[in-house]
């Protein structure tokens, strides 16, 4: 069977009306229309694909759907301004639909690019044209071809040689109706140079499906570092689907964490390439699927040079007969020797019919290299409820307490303290803790 | 005993020289004798499964379950993952002869390749079971020791036959459990293995019944227990409890390119059942097994599985625990070498409420060998209580040695418990160099770690295999020091 079929809306003419609507350079013009010769040329995938074996493909179908336009009202969304409010950002941008309807920056460091990519192609297109789809394009996947023909807006950072952003920089994408939704993020990292982004996708409910096709591309250059959060809390009306990769030259270091708690369903793929020898890469997975949710996540340690360290840790809590899947993999090339290699998932079950699948694999084709990897799923341990209880707790306040606990092993390797003390009030207003509510 | 092997149906293949593209044959320089008795066409046809049955003189009904196999293989078609099995052309190879009557007639002791004769003496093999092990000896002198067993068996309503013989006298018990835990639908080498096979074991231990001593194919070994398309069919009735054997740790030399058996378990109330078994093929063996395991209540299930031969090995020993208090348990080992690649692993699937199981694997690539741990872990809902745990562990010898890891956990079960670990690493440097502080050889001080590595699955064989195992260790770690 077949979940998935062709969409009209996604053609040449799409193609080029981006390309003249925005009077594209020849060279994107040009990527673009090889972009879009793959998507045809690329079969949707079934599940008999091995990769989307456990993915729910009907939930991550776009057919039917138009190209999403400009949002009904180019407001930003309250629960946006509250969460800028909270944060101590020196810059921010907001997309909405296709349009930008914020950008606020105050950016002491000298140098720093951080804007959208429209404006980007306008004002630095040498740098654009340097990295746009290194890391991400139509190659990879039907998904990220269909996001490097079509996209019309995203964010662009770049942060020069040796400059240090001392406060995070953060995106928000959201949008107020349905369609196919493409957002892309680049992020190139210049040697020794040091940057914290966060990308948040957020919204409001609206009564048409959203179907949201994310990329995200990063660039870390020899001694860069990139802490990197995305941190997705889309509305039910949503399906999400987002390739984040990087690569990594000597040297540098990735700390990312990857955050699903809202969406009808959300497909992340964390990926890592350790390009330059003694780079580091640590991913970090933290989900929460309920009423009925599906949370597909795969991850990828991909070890192509010498003396590379990374490590993933995932871990989440399904409760209603919701599914969590995740897949992982390490691969180690085979002159990639004296690698370390960890790669961890842990999931919590909250109810009879919720449902977890974990697979996490190695292929490791260099001897002299340290790789583990661990698996669990299990209930909240009686003895621990058990514990609590017997100082006082009522039931239900043990297993908030424990499953709040559980999660916070992700969020306390997660240097960013506002962030995870929303990514806690929200977790906590999904358990229904009394007097919590996911403020905003 | 002769009345076992007079009814000879399948040996060794004695043309695989022949064949086309098989350079480990060319490499044996096996001379034929091309006086079989019977040899079925090239290939996989509806007219070679026909001639088969027809062969065997078998009842309709085997005919009917060979051809509907046969359809069910044609539809299915290959696996498209895991191992690279593209040289392995279906045409170049007869799925059927049945030797002349007289055995040992595959070849001559004097054209076994040196490597091989030499193998068999450095690990003490008895120059018999020598012969017998690479096909070409008669049945050897251990048949004294079987009838002394085999009467005690009997005495006990033990039924271990070869599987064509038990079809034979023991029709209704046969068909009552044959096919019913693999079925051909199952997986395509299962589908091909139900159209073609022949011979395999057949065994039943009756209620209640206590086997002290293992059951061990190798007392029936002859050309036929070797065969290319063996089919098992073990049943231990409720609280019964034995240990079977197949295979041993010597090279089990073949001039076949293909080897696709299928065992079939069934664990009966209270039953504990153990099959063991360590393949060491060839070469030029490419080896795809089908093994699994019914589990009924409060019964337990134990595998050992040992992967040292072949060139391509995929076998997943599996367990289904489908009665409440059901326990199943898989000690794996593999050994890759140059251009093997071991893809083994295990398979369990719960089903019924308080079942447990536990996965060890232990797997050692050395020199371009591969090896892979392909598993599943499943709860069902309902399956309440279930407990799993996996283990995998890799040891990596050389530079160029390859491992992986695949596991699938598959979880639909609040109160289940499921763990998996795996660890890669390869020979400490720092555990040689004390070893050889203390007057150790390099070889043999690495030697010594990859035993320390398997010990937790080598102390639960039989010791005579585990003093084999050692040997065969030492074996190849010998020159493993450039």
């Amino acid at each position: 069977m077949a979940a998935l079929t062709d969409n009209p809306a996604v053609s040449a003419d799409a193609v080029e009306s981006i390309v003249s609507a925005y009077r594209e350079p020849a060279w994107l013009a040009d990527e673009r229309r090889a972009a879009l010769r793959a998507y045809s040329d690329q079969p949707f995938p079934t599940e008999k694909t091995e990769e989307w074996r456990y993915t729910q493909l009907k939930r991550f179908s776009f057919s039917g759907l138009e190209l999403a336009k400009a949002p009904k009202d180019e407001s930003v969304p309250e629960r946006i301004r509250m969460r800028i409010a909270d944060s101590d950002a020196e810059g921010v941008i907001v997309h909405k639909g296709n349009k930008v309807v914020m950008h606020q920056a105050t950016i002491k460091e000298a140098g720093v690019v951080f804007t959208d990519l429209r404006t980007a192609l306008r004002d630095h297109e040498a740098l654009v044209r340097a990295h746009l789809y290194d890391v991400v394009n139509a190659r990879q996947t039907k998904y990220t071809a269909l996001n490097s023909a079509l996209w019309e807006n995203g964010t662009f950072v770049y942060v020069p040689r040796d400059v240090e952003v001392e406060l995070p920089l953060g995106a928000f994408t959201t949008a107020d109706s349905g369609g196919i939704g493409l957002g892309r993020t680049l992020i190139v990292v210049e040697v020794n140079a040091r940057l914290t982004f966060i990308d948040e996708y957020t919204s409001e409910p609206f009564a048409e499906r959203l179907f949201f096709d994310a990329a995200t591309e990063i660039v870390l250059k020899d001694g860069a570092k990139l802490r990197y959060v995305s941190l997705q809390n889309w509305s039910r009306n949503v399906a999400h689907i987002n390739k984040l990769r990087a690569h990594l030259g000597r040297d540098a270091r990735l700390e990312s964490v990857t955050v699903s708690l809202g969406a009808d369903a959300a497909r992340a793929e964390v990926e890592s390439r350790l390009e330059g020898p003694g780079s580091e890469s640590e991913m970090l997975g933290l989900y929460f699927a309920d009423e009925g949710q599906h949370f597909n996540q795969f991850t990828l340690q991909h070890h192509a040079t010498p003396r590379g360290f990374s490590d993933v840790l995932f871990k989440g809590a399904v409760r209603d007969a919701s599914q969590a899947v995740y897949s992982g993999m390490i691969i180690v090339d085979p002159h990639a020797q004296k690698t370390d290699a960890y790669q961890t998932n842990r999931n919590l079950l909250l109810d009879e019919v919720a449902e977890v699948v974990s697979i996490p694999q190695l292929e490791i084709a260099a001897n002299d290299v340290k790789c583990s990897h661990g698996s669990t799923t299990g209930p909240v341990p009686e003895d621990q409820r058990f514990y609590l209880m017997s100082r006082g707790l009522r039931p239900e306040v043990a297993e908030h307490v424990l499953v709040t606990g559980f999660l916070y092993e992700v969020m306390s390797r997660v240097t960013l303290p506002k962030v995870a003390e929303y990514v806690e009030r929200v977790v906590q207003a999904k358990l229904g803790v009394p007097g919590v509510k996911e403020k905003l | 005993m002769s009345d076992l092997h007079t009814d000879t149906t399948q040996a060794v293949h004695p043309d695989a020289a022949k064949l086309e593209g098989m350079e480990h044959a060319k490499q044996y320089e096996f001379k034929l004798a091309e006086d079989y008795f019977f040899k079925s066409d090239r290939g996989l046809t509806k007219r070679v499964v026909e001639q088969i049955s027809y062969m065997k003189n078998e009842p309709e009904w085997m005919l009917k379950f060979r051809l509907r196999a046969f359809e069910i293989a044609e539809k299915k078609g290959r696996p498209k993952w895991g191992p690279d099995l593209s040289d392995l052309n279906f045409d170049d190879i007869f799925f059927y002869v049945r030797p002349n009557e007289k055995q040992g007639t595959a070849g001559s002791w004097d054209d076994i390749p040196e490597d091989v004769r030499k193998t068999y003496q450095r690990l003490g093999v008895p120059a018999a079971e020598q012969r017998a092990l690479a096909g070409v000896g008669a049945q050897y002198e251990s048949e004294m020791v079987y009838h002394k067993l085999k009467a005690e068996w009997e005495k006990l309503g033990v039924i271990f036959l070869d599987t064509d013989t038990g079809l034979k006298e023991h029709p209704e018990l046969f068909k009552e459990h044959f096919a019913t835990v693999i079925p051909p639908e199952d997986n395509y080498f299962a589908a091909v293995n139900s159209a073609v096979w022949s011979g395999g074991s057949f065994v039943y231990v009756p209620e209640g019944v206590h086997v002290e001593v293992p059951l061990q194919a190798y007392f029936l070994l002859n050309a036929e227990n070797i065969g290319q398309f063996e089919r098992t069919l073990i049943i231990g009735a409720p609280g019964s409890k034995f240990h079977y054997i197949e295979g041993c740790t010597a090279p089990a030399y073949t001039s076949n390119s293909f080897h696709s058996g299928v065992i079939e378990i069934v664990c009966q109330e209270n039953s504990h059942v153990r099959y063991s078994t360590i393949q060491n093929w060839s070469h030029n063996v490419y080896n795809l097994v089908t093994q699994r395991a019914m589990v009924h209540e409060h019964a337990s299930m134990g595998w050992l599985d040992g992967n040292l031969g072949s060139k391509v090995t995929m076998k997943y020993p599996s367990t289904y625990l489908v009665g409440e208090g059901a326990h199943g348990e898989v000690l794996s080992i593999a050994f890759a070498t140059d251009g093997q690649h071991q893809d083994a692993g295990a398979k369990v699937i719960h089903v019924a409420p308080n079942t447990t199981s536990s996965v060890v694997s232990k797997s050692i690539s050395k020199g371009t060998g591969r090896s892979s741990y392909r598993g599943l872990v499943q709860v069902h809902e309902g399956a309440t209580n279930a407990r799993s745990n996996v283990e995998c562990d890799a040891l990596l010898l050389d530079e160029n040695a390859r491992t992986d890891t695949f596991p699938y956990i598959e979880i639909n079960e609040k109160t289940a418990h499921v763990g998996h670990e795996a660890t890669v690493s390869k020979l400490d440097d720092e555990q040689i160099f004390y070893l050889m502080t203390r007057g150790l050889a390099e070889d043999a001080a690495m030697a010594l770690i990859v035993r320390g590595f398997l010990d937790p699955v080598a102390k639960e064989l039989p010791l005579e295999y585990a003093v084999e195992l050692n040997r065969l260790i030492e074996l190849e770690m010998e020159g493993s020091v450039g």
